[in-house]
């Protein structure tokens, strides 16, 4: 009886509850919006001169400004923070590592903020950096001199935040095992240089660390895979390969009606590569750089390379957006030959 | 396909795709037996796509030889490859039982045999359905080449990982290369349906033939089967222990077991320089993780944000502490699901895969409940360790967690493990194994219930590193391996 009940549930119960459902989505849709508008409300610009006017009387506990004051203090100290989230891109803060081997000491967090097509932002990078003291450089500033090191981050793997460490955040005598093995490169070399060059090493302490390069360079990497990531959709999308939602198609692709294109996707997410399959069976592949430019180009069908399309491909510029419109014109100019 | 039975040569190429095994053998039913009803007909409607139904061809009525018996067997051949299809379209239609579905593949369209190649899909599809039927070890694939002379003037340009490009049939053709003289082999290469991944799965016989003599019985020993999966973008391969699982499973003659052991290290040795190519060596490292999900390792090891960032800093992986620049509420006053769900820009559709459901799934252990003071002080200090990790159903559930603490008994700093200690009378190390569904979570658990003081345990115990075996000293988790 017991199992019996939830099995076949009443329609008009489960009517009503879909219905409760409904009304609650609802209710919590209509909450946030009230809230982001009341922030929105409590940056404008009148609030906040407000606030900063004479100070209101603050004897008065019932007093409405009295109590919203926090508010609009909290409300304004993120705008400015968003602000230079928008701006800058890259900023730091303070973290403290709850584990007690960690002793309480304060990491260093940067944000790295970078913006998409669509015009939102993704979500933010972290890197978390430890301050370390140098033990023993021989030739750095002495003993007490603090040097950063790479602890946790939220990069993807595909950029190696190993080379980056060695290259901007050398510290004296770790580059060997520094444990995550990525550092290979790095490490590898100093096996190759040090037997026959033992100065070499105390050149290498030597570097300063620079974190701003670091950040930098990151952060270009970071803007430059979203980039073209962006591109790829941008290029599905004047296909017609994307879905309403975003998401792909449910059904079979017709072809490009110009180009013949059935499917264009980025290789993996490094999205280095991009892979285009034509109708009539040719299958290209084309390499992205940083910058958007299509660098190299290789479109293989029945009869051996299509150096044409390659050539349209990688021509005219080679920026990767208008990729489709080379196509269409290498279509029209060649069509007798096809 | 034509080559003639009777000729027995050792070569050293790999085992034909289109090698039947006979239909007939019973270990097939079970093979495919594992495979859900719609997964079978899926298989089906694959094998009988029109670009793939040269590769494995039906069995149609011109291929019979005579017109005798058509009507004593259950299944009668189909004229066309149409008919076939619209067979399995009507299975597809009507509720049924999956063994009927097995029945009409093995005993009416594929009576001739099923051949490696769609064992070896079989075997994947499976592996999509359940993520955690094996389990698998994550190796960091590392360069060893190191010959760039102007490394320490100007900084290279390229800051890409060392990951590297894959080209499916070249390696397979490098990896059959090297392991050719030893091994005989049957690859495939597949993209896995759910996940980010690339899996090879190689089977592997000791026979220099063709056509191997043994029992048809050995196509489908899990033990001789070996997958590796390189996940998209990131420098680690996943490579399954078949060892643990060919114990199990094939109670059969010490030698073979011994044997297939060697294969399969044969072929794992064989993986990285497979993958090399001249001026670019690799060379395969433990990264001291292995588990039964997939999932897990694609979150602890993978190309995704949080490879590098768990335990406590698991709410950066997330986001979920702070919202997107644009979003005008101070961060504090938004719950952090909310935050997680908001930022769901990724950029990537495989990223979006691995992440959708697990944030769904990570946020909903965060419940906020109204509390009495202590517990709400508890509380908190759990989420500032823990982070988002390990609430209820993580991604990341770890199944085993092996560790071994090399502290002195007699040191003042370690009573966290209370019911560890009393046992603690001479021994210097100590090994601790925590096994389960979820160890992470149920050490949150064990926090959230007051057991385990959230504020001064370890990071080992949040899973904060990442890590399924572990050397512990003082709290911290040795980088080598003792």
């Amino acid at each position: 009886m017991a199992s019996h009940a939830p099995a076949s549930p009443d329609p008009e119960e489960e009517e009503l509850d879909s219905e409760i459902a409904s009304i609650r989505a609802e209710i919590r849709k209509l909450q946030k919006h009230k809230r982001i508008l009341t922030s929105s409300l409590l940056t404008t610009d009148p609030v906040q001169k407000l606030l900063r006017k004479p100070q209101p009387p603050t004897t008065n506990p019932t007093d409405p400004l009295t109590r919203i004051f926090p508010l609009v203090h909290a409300a304004g100290a993120h705008t400015s923070s968003n602000h230079h989230r928008i701006a800058f891109g890259a900023t730091a803060f303070p973290f403290k590592d709850p584990s007690p081997a960690a002793n309480g000491v304060t990491l260093l967090g940067v944000r790295i903020d970078v913006c998409t097509r669509n015009g939102r932002f993704a979500k933010p990078y972290y890197v978390i950096l430890q301050k370390e003291r140098s033990r023993a450089g021989p030739g750095a500033g002495g003993a007490d001199s603090k040097v950063l090191k790479v602890y946790r981050h939220t990069v993807p793997a595909f950029i190696s935040i190993a080379k980056l460490e060695s290259v901007y955040l050398p510290r004296p005598g770790v580059t060997r095992d520094n444990g995550d093995g990525a550092g290979g490169g790095s490490s590898g070399e100093d096996e190759d240089t040090e037997p026959a060059k033992p100065w070499k090493k105390g050149g290498n302490s030597a570097r300063k660390q620079d974190l701003r390069g670091f950040v930098r360079e990151l952060r270009r990497e970071l803007v430059a895979w979203h980039m073209r990531v962006d591109a790829v959709e941008f290029l599905r999308e004047k296909l017609g390969l994307v879905g309403e939602g975003g998401g792909p198609l449910p059904f079979d692709v017709s072809p490009d009606r110009d180009t013949g294109i059935v499917s264009l996707a980025a290789v993996a997410i490094e999205a280095r590569y991009v892979r285009i399959e034509w109708v009539d069976g040719r299958v290209g592949r084309f390499k992205l750089s940083n910058t958007g430019i299509v660098e190299r180009a290789v479109v293989i069908g029945d009869q051996g390379r299509d150096k044409k399309v390659e050539d349209a491909i990688t021509g005219g510029g080679g920026r990767v957006e208008t990729v489709l419109d080379r196509l269409r014109a290498e279509v029209l100019s060649g069509s007798p030959g096809r | 396909m034509a080559r003639p039975k009777t000729v027995r040569a050792p070569t050293t190429a790999s085992l034909p795709n289109n090698l039947r095994i006979p239909s007939s053998t019973p270990s097939l039913t079970k093979s495919l037996g594992k495979l859900s009803r719609q997964a079978l007909l899926d298989l089906a409607f694959t094998w009988l796509d029109d670009r793939n139904v040269a590769s494995f061809p039906p069995y149609l009525q011109t291929d019979e030889d005579g017109p005798d018996d058509d009507d004593a067997l259950p299944y009668p051949a189909g004229k066309t490859i149409e008919e076939v299809r619209q067979a399995y379209e009507d299975l597809q239609d009507r509720k049924g039982a999956k063994r009927e579905v097995i029945e009409r593949i093995l005993e009416g369209d594929w009576r001739h045999g099923i051949t490696l190649r769609q064992l070896a899909m079989a075997d994947l599809r499976y592996m999509d359905d359940h993520p955690a039927s094996l389990r698998w070890t994550a190796l960091e694939l590392s360069r060893t080449d190191t010959k760039r002379k102007n490394f320490n003037g100007l900084p290279p340009t390229d800051w890409s990982g060392s990951v590297p490009r894959m080209q499916s049939a070249t390696f397979v053709q490098s990896l059959q290369r090297e392991i050719s003289p030893l091994v005989k082999a049957h690859y495939h290469l597949a993209h896995s349906a759910t996940l980010p991944l690339t899996f090879l799965r190689i089977f592997v016989v000791d026979s220099p033939y063709q056509s191997p003599r043994q029992a048809a019985e050995i196509f489908t020993d899990s033990s001789r089967v070996i997958y590796v999966a390189f996940p998209d973008s990131c420098p680690y391969v996943y490579t399954s222990i078949a060892t643990s699982t060919g114990s199990k499973s094939a109670p059969s003659t010490s030698s073979v077991a011994t044997d297939t052991r060697t294969l399969q290290r044969l072929v794992r040795d064989s993986i990285p320089k497979a993958l090399s190519r001249p001026q670019e060596r690799f060379s395969l490292q433990a990264t001291s993780l292995a588990a039964k999900n997939l999932p897990t390792l694609l979150a602890l090891r993978g190309p995704g944000r949080s490879t590098a960032s768990n335990g406590a800093f698991s709410i950066f992986a997330d986001a979920a502490t702070e919202g997107s620049p644009l979003d005008p509420r101070p961060s504090n006053t938004v719950s952090p699901e909310e935050h997680i769900r908001a930022s769901h820009s990724g950029p990537t559709e495989g990223k979006e895969n691995t992440n959708s459901p697990a944030t769904k799934r990570r946020s909903s252990g965060i419940d906020t409940a109204p509390l009495s003071p202590d517990s709400k002080k508890r509380r908190l200090a759990i989420h500032s360790r823990f982070g988002t990790l390990g609430s209820s159903l993580a991604p990341a559930p770890l199944d085993r967690l092996d560790i071994r603490l090399l502290d002195k008994p007699g040191s003042s700093d370690e009573q966290y493990d209370d019911d560890v200690d009393d046992s603690i009378f001479t021994p210097p190390a100590l090994s601790l194994t925590f096994s389960g569904s979820h160890v992470i979570g149920g050490i949150r658990k064990l926090a959230e219930l007051g057991i385990v003081d959230p504020e001064r345990m370890p990071s080992w115990m949040t899973g904060e590193e990442g890590v399924s075996v572990a050397t512990v000293r003082l709290g911290r988790r040795l980088q080598k391996d003792i």
